[in-house]
């Protein structure tokens, strides 16, 4: 191998052991503290416009980071807080649109314009690809002999 | 003569001069009028007149108190600082539409001034007429739906409520609204000049040409607002953030979006003479976009579809952007066979193939982006559930795509033309991929942990290389004017989205955010940093009391977060205290100082690595921006990387 393709294994070697490493090395485990802040920007401010309940002031906003914590500190799962918070202030509170029904179609047609865009681009590039390049026509020809005859 | 008939005679000037612009460019057009564009440009500098007028007067009346107008008696007060005073212009609607149509006509008379040689220039003609017509509805819109001098008639001893709050407790206030209006507003240019492309039937590189640099310094003013702002609600909003993808920043964002898809597809065009469909319809997105983005925020949509219909201003926005995306969609299919484009991309792995991907994935961010945004609105309608689409939505959907970016900034600028060999890439990339690996083992090394953290680092790290490799090599070539030119400016943009790519990334993963509640002496431990609660005063302004507290921080200094009462606004809101430092800041905020008690305080604190680098981030990429505007060495027209324009555009 030469010099340049070891350097280049070196670097793939390097890079995804540190990847693997940061990924399996989570540090120091996450506190209840960081878990609710975590939850809380997941959810929106009942009263507000376009604040979590992670970025409001509003009292509201502050009982709703106390239930949270309560919530897990007591262990429970984040669906359940979900459940919980959904079924006092409605489904507006969740940040995260429902993967059923009419709302399912926010994360499903990103997807299918992505995968659509990326068909469209493939396409483009066969036909490129395919379009031979420019081959001189007879005439052309005759043109370029003409000319050569020429003295 | 009062504020309100002068200002009113203002507006109805500029209605006036706009409306006869349009009928005289028309007029013009038609052969009919061959002086037109002498004309055309003295009514600009009317417009122009007209609106400075009308800005000017407002700010009299606001700096004198004159509550007889409705909009200080609404928005202004005696109490309000001299600064915020003066911008409390663009606190509310009829002030930024005033501002709006100041800045439009600012444009207006640049391009008259600018293109001032080819005044007979039909492409030019149809630029000037679509420019007109978009100030004059902006003028319209100040004689009906957002009229800023309508009158009041104040009871004796008036005094007004002066602006949100929000909008009156910080300097960058003053800066953030203006600039970011420069870039929105700038993106009316190249649009019109789009337009004259397409009426005239020169599809061709002209237009583009012609706007290139406006484009650019547009693109510019919009980036440096849209981090103003970010910046602005970290310092005033108080819960340690800076982007809550909340409405109103996204639609400053798409624009951004779709402008930055642009600024790169054109260099496709200029060079291949290819993607002529898609950099029109860009540059009309981007232009369409900022009027929805005003529409979105502007109408009350946002509090319930139906709630627009009675903001008077909804339907107006709503119909011009309709007419705005019919009228443009209709020219191009017009003009569909012309253009067609000749050429082919040869290979993916090319500078154009990199482009064309860049392209597809900015579309597909804004396509998130306005999808998640509008959403909401759209099932509410359809069937009258209330829903919400915020943070999570945002991040997972766009964090795959950033990433992909960030990659295909570090690969990009290092593809040649047409093809590349998987031996020029090797080269290339080399030392690149490797300052890439090493920031993601000093990252490791300095504590940081998570893939996708980790990886935002690696990539930043590869695609700061790669600008740092051009930037090297253009530097060792022409010394300092390595730094000039588009491609060379460029690269010094993409160092400060750089830096605000890896701050986001870290000030995401690492936040640390705790509440506390504290008697006076007591201390609290947040990530490593100590923060002792000294005790609480009250201070007294003319526009309102504020209730601090003193906390000292890491037992070095005293900062100072409050909670203000504006007695006028009838509001409390929270001033934020931030110790910043080129590793990491802290946030504090006071939640409340609890009744009953005199020596207790709720504070919350916010600590997070990185945040100045967003801001140094965004001035670098304002930096690079002038940059690439300044003329840096021209390629000959006849050198052979640039195929020559056709003739009839070279006197665009």
């Amino acid at each position: 191998m030469s010099r340049r393709g070891l350097s280049w294994f070196a670097f793939v070697v390097v890079s995804l052991s540190v990847l693997v490493f940061a990924a399996v090395d989570q540090g120091s485990p996450a506190t209840n503290a960081d878990k609710a802040y975590a939850l809380a920007k997941d959810f929106a401010c009942p009263v507000c416009q376009g604040q979590s309940v992670a970025e409001s002031d509003v009292p509201v906003a502050r009982t709703i980071r106390r239930e949270i914590r309560v919530w897990v500190d007591e262990g429970r799962s984040d669906g359940f807080i979900r459940d919980q918070l959904v079924s006092n202030f409605g489904e507006d509170i969740d940040y995260t649109p429902s993967s059923s029904g009419v709302a399912s179609l926010v994360w499903i047609l990103p997807v299918v314009a992505g995968a659509a865009a990326l068909v469209g681009l493939v396409v483009v590039f066969r036909r490129w690809s395919d379009e031979p390049d420019l081959a001189a026509s007879a005439d052309d020809e005759a043109v370029v002999a003409a000319a050569r005859k020429r003295p | 003569m009062s504020n309100s008939s002068l200002g009113a005679a203002s507006v109805a000037l500029g209605v006036a001069a706009a409306a006869c612009a349009v009928v005289i460019v028309a007029l013009g057009l038609s052969g009919r009028r061959p002086g037109w564009f002498r004309e055309a440009r003295l009514l600009a500098w009317v417009m122009m007149f007209a609106a400075t007028a009308g800005v000017v007067v407002m700010e009299r009346a606001l700096i004198t108190r004159d509550f007889t107008v409705a909009f200080v008696a609404e928005h202004g007060s005696s109490q309000t600082p001299a600064l915020f005073n003066v911008a409390t212009l663009w606190s509310a609607l009829e002030g930024s539409i005033l501002l709006w149509t100041l800045v439009l006509c600012g444009y207006v008379v640049a391009v008259v001034v600018k293109f001032g040689k080819q005044g007979d220039d039909p492409m030019l003609a149809w630029a000037m007429l679509t420019l007109f017509v978009v100030a004059g509805f902006f003028f319209a819109l100040m004689v009906g739906p957002s009229a800023p001098f309508d009158r009041f008639d104040p009871p004796p001893g008036y005094d007004g409520p002066g602006p949100n709050p929000l909008l009156q407790n910080h300097i960058l206030m003053a800066f953030h609204p203006p600039i970011l209006y420069l870039g929105y507003v700038g993106f009316t240019v190249p649009f019109a000049f789009a337009i004259g492309g397409l009426c005239t039937g020169r599809v061709g590189e002209g237009w583009l040409l012609a706007t290139r640099r406006w484009t650019v310094m547009a693109w510019g003013y919009l980036t440096l607002g849209i981090v103003l702002g970010a910046w602005w609600s970290y310092e005033t909003l108080g819960w340690g953030g800076y982007w809550a993808w909340d409405p109103v920043e996204n639609a400053s964002f798409l624009p951004w979006l779709t402008g930055t898809a642009f600024i790169h597809s054109v260099m496709v065009q200029e060079r291949r003479g290819m993607l002529r469909v898609w950099n029109l319809s860009l540059v009309i997105s981007t232009f369409s976009l900022t009027i929805l983005g005003t529409f979105i925020t502007r109408s009350g949509v946002l509090q319930s579809v139906h709630a627009f219909v009675e903001s008077g201003i909804g339907p107006w926005l709503l119909t011009f952007f309709a007419v705005i995306v019919v009228v443009s969609l209709g020219l191009i299919a017009w003009r569909g066979d012309e253009l067609r484009a000749p050429g082919k991309i040869d290979s993916p792995v090319s500078r154009e193939g990199a482009f064309l991907a860049n392209n597809v994935l900015f579309a597909a961010f804004a396509f998130v982006v306005l999808l998640g945004t509008i959403f909401p609105l759209i099932v509410e309608a359809i069937d009258g559930r209330t829903i919400s689409v915020g943070n999570p939505y945002f991040e997972r959907m766009t964090m795959p795509i950033g990433f992909v970016l960030l990659f295909l900034m570090a690969v990009a600028p290092v593809l040649p033309w047409r093809k590349a060999s998987g031996e020029v890439l090797s080269d290339r990339l080399h030392w690149p991929a490797w300052i890439g690996a090493g920031s993601m083992v000093a990252a490791a090394l300095l504590g940081a942990r998570g893939w996708s953290p980790m990886l935002a680092f690696g990539l930043g790290g590869f695609a700061g290389g790669a600008a740092l490799r051009q930037v090297a090599l253009a530097t060792r070539r022409q010394g300092w004017r390595g730094l000039v030119g588009r491609t060379n400016g460029g690269m010094i943009v993409h160092f400060g989205v750089v830096l605000i790519a890896i701050a986001f990334a870290a000030s995401n993963a690492y936040v640390r955010q705790g509440e506390f509640t504290m008697e006076v002496g007591d201390s609290a431990e947040l990530s490593g940093h100590t923060l002792t609660y000294e005790g609480s005063h009250v201070t007294e302004y003319s526009n309102r009391t504020e209730k601090s507290a003193r906390i000292l921080v890491d037992d070095v200094q005293i900062y100072e977060p409050a909670i203000a009462q504006y007695p006028f606004a009838g509001r409390t809101i929270g001033v934020p205290s931030v110790r910043s430092t080129w590793t990491d800041d802290i946030a504090l905020s006071v939640l409340t100082f609890p009744e009953g008690s005199d020596d207790t305080v709720v504070l919350r604190a916010t600590v997070q690595p990185l945040i100045v680098w967003l801001w140094i981030g965004g001035l670098v990429m304002a930096a690079g921006t002038v940059l690439a505007v300044a003329p840096g060495k021209r390629r000959r027209p006849t050198a052979p990387t640039s195929a020559p324009p056709a003739a009839h555009e070279v006197a665009v």
